[in-house]
């Protein structure tokens, strides 16, 4: 463990400009990783989980105007503010990325070693052969059997679980600080899902690597995570180390969640756990809790203003909610 | 439960031309199952397994190479023209994204009142009072009938899609992981929807999904298929509790559980690789190139299926010793990338 995290992310807001509307996909979110942890961001599709990480470093489409506030620290650098040349020099080499959908990630037409060893190339100054060499390095890495072979072939020619495997490799080659990793798993399948899993927490572990995870799978997080981000309409709902959030969740939505997972015990035939109503569609910011439209413990004050992230009594979890924080929903 | 199944596939094949030559992918090889009227079974494999393409198969969106699909005992392949339609309408299909499976451009009211005009209902009256009760049956609002399927979420929008299957009353739904594009607060109120179905209105389901938890609390009978073929069978507490098939037993270790402390305890199995090729299938037993307990035998003869107790049976040499947890696949030790 390190005394200074390697991302400290403060009260981050993002905001998106397009011609007809304003949304705030970030609404103040802060939350830090230290080297060689593992921190899961979680939520559901629309809580700002991809853009809170990915508009600090310019991945964002075109067409829109990107409002940063708030900072990102990175290993000393603030990025906020930072003009876009600079953030590129960030981009693939002391910051990796592994996105999804492999096959997307990936270029179609250019066999596998070139696209790993470009990588080198750009982001380390190799020379064609050392990038190469690099290359093969990085694929006997990544536990790919015949190495030398797979260099040579297309995308296409892979497996998704291979291809993940080649993105990962690439996303290394710049041998980065922080990887960030955006459902990894999400488009395997759940054998593969474990084989690729167990080699990205390998991978951290060995090359000393922060990692952020985001996932909508609990079981994802619970197999891989340190640190967990539960995310639910911009805003940051709970916060804190894995062992004690997933076993005890405290705000009412990640127990929602959690409660909503299906359980061995639970009869053949028997309804389903979940949560009532639906996630609220991006668009201003709530004036108070976004949640307490479908919270069984809302209260008037909820709904009044955006409750602060406050800690327990341990100052190990974070929850933004009036209710729990007053003990009176305590579980 | 009846004892005539509502449908029944027997030795349904699927194949498509290869891109090689002269060759052909056995998508679906020899697959028989059965649906008794008011069932939810399950249909769960890995990408790539074929599951998507029987389902498809089932209902005439691909043309079976040989085998039989029979409604209520009637062979499909033998009518044609109006008879076919007809007893096709009894078979219907959700698909897995709403965004697509839906005409961005009607109205809910429209997208419904389609699938009843072609069904025949000529009296607009008729339509209309039929409309409002089959969003009634999927739990959505009269009022949002006049909203365009654009202005929905995907819950709402899966429900219209439901809405518009069982508007021409069928015996069958062939689901192909309905709730697997949705978010998971919204899957468990879609999830419901089917139960009440299954329950109100007697529709037998075939569940087609890759989430195995979901399925066993929704389906009261399982398949379990591997590369074009049913691997394993059975009812779902008993095939959960005693998978007999290698792959069916290292299908469920690899299900990551959302307890970080049983999680980091688990030795789950790796199972060896991803599924080959369906052009080249493996002779012999298909899952034979990944796994632990292979023998010579496997090489040589597609193994038969073992009846284990009632309803379940599983097609593997060792079957009998597995279920009696005599011998297992998951001893595998973990291993590590090199």
């Amino acid at each position: 463990m390190h005394n200074e995290p390697l991302l400290t992310v403060s009260n981050l807001t993002v905001d998106l400009l397009t011609a007809k509307s304003a949304v705030r996909p970030v609404d103040g979110v802060s939350y830090s990783v230290r080297q060689g942890e593992c921190l899961a961001i979680v939520g559901e599709s629309g809580s700002g989980k991809t853009v809170m990480n990915f508009a600090p470093l310019g991945l964002m489409p075109t067409g829109v105007t990107t409002v940063l506030s708030g900072s990102v620290k990175f290993d000393g650098h603030e990025l906020i503010g930072r003009p876009e040349a600079e953030i590129r020099k960030f981009r693939g080499r002391s910051i990796g990325f592994i996105f999804q959908d492999p096959m997307s990630a990936l270029n179609p037409v250019r066999r596998i070693g070139r696209q790993i060893a470009e990588m080198a190339e750009l982001h380390l100054g190799m020379s064609p052969s050392a990038a190469e060499a690099r290359a093969l390095e990085l694929v006997k890495l990544v536990g790919i059997s015949d190495p030398a072979a797979r260099l040579r072939q297309y995308p296409h020619e892979l497996s998704g679980g291979l291809r993940q495997r080649i993105v990962i490799a690439i996303a290394l080659a710049g041998e980065p600080k922080l990887l960030i990793a955006d459902e990894p798993t999400t488009a395997l399948d759940v054998t593969v899902q474990a084989q690729i899993l167990r080699l990205l927490k390998d991978l951290q572990k060995r090359l000393d690597m922060a990692m952020v995870l985001i996932t909508h799978d609990m079981g994802v997080v619970a197999g891989a995570a340190d640190n967990i981000v539960v995310m639910y309409a911009a805003r940051a709902a709970e916060r804190g180390p894995v062992d004690k959030v997933l076993v005890s969740p405290r705000h009412p939505y990640t127990r929602g969640l959690i409660n909503a997972i299906p359980r061995r015990e639970d009869p053949i035939g028997s309804e389903f756990r979940g949560l009532p109503g639906v996630p609220p569609t991006l668009g201003a910011p709530f004036k108070g809790c976004a949640f307490a439209s479908r919270c069984g413990f809302a209260v008037a004050a909820c709904s009044a203003s955006r409750p602060p992230l406050v800690p327990t009594p341990d100052g190990s979890v974070f929850v933004a909610c009036p209710v729990v924080n007053q003990g009176k929903a305590a579980a | 439960m009846t004892h005539a199944p509502v449908l029944k596939v027997e030795n349904l094949q699927t194949r498509f031309k290869s891109v090689q030559r002269g060759k052909f992918v056995h998508a679906v090889d020899d697959v028989s199952i059965e649906l008794y009227p008011g069932e939810i079974v399950g249909l769960v494999g890995e990408s790539g397994c074929g599951k998507s393409t029987l389902g498809r198969t089932i209902v005439g969106l691909e043309k079976a190479s040989s085998g039989r699909v029979l409604l209520d005992g009637v062979d499909l392949s033998t009518l044609s023209g109006v008879a076919l339609r007809n007893s096709r309408r009894a078979l219907q299909y959700v698909f897995q994204d709403p965004y697509s499976s839906l005409n961005d451009r009607q109205t809910v009211g429209e997208a419904i009142d389609e699938a009843l005009q072609i069904d025949g209902m000529r009296s607009r009256t008729d339509r209309e009072r039929r409309t409002k009760e089959l969003l009634d049956q999927v739990g959505l609002a009269d009022a949002v009938k006049d909203r365009h399927t654009r202005e929905l979420s995907g819950g709402q929008r899966q429900r219209v899609a439901i809405a518009r299957s069982l508007a021409v009353n069928p015996r069958v739904l062939i689901c192909d992981e309905p709730v697997s594009a949705l978010d998971l607060s919204i899957r468990a109120q879609v999830m419901n929807l089917f139960l009440r179905l299954q329950k109100d209105l007697g529709v037998a389901c075939l569940f087609i999904a890759h989430d195995l938890e979901l399925v066993r609390q929704a389906a009261s009978r399982v398949y379990v298929m591997y590369l074009g073929k049913i691997v394993e069978h059975g009812p779902s507490q008993e095939l959960y509790d005693h998978p007999s098939h290698p792959y069916s037993q290292m299908l469920l270790a690899s299900v990551p559980e959302a307890d970080p402390i049983a999680e980091r305890q688990r030795k789950a199995p790796l199972m060896i690789g991803e599924v080959p090729s369906p052009t080249n299938p493996p002779s012999g037993c298909r899952f034979r190139t990944r796994c632990p307990l292979v023998v010579d035998e496997c090489k040589q003869q597609v193994p038969a299926a073992y009846k284990l107790s009632p309803g379940h049976s599983a097609a593997c040499t060792f079957a009998v010793d597995l279920h009696r947890g005599k011998r297992t696949a998951l001893i595998q030790p973990e291993a590590d990338a090199a």
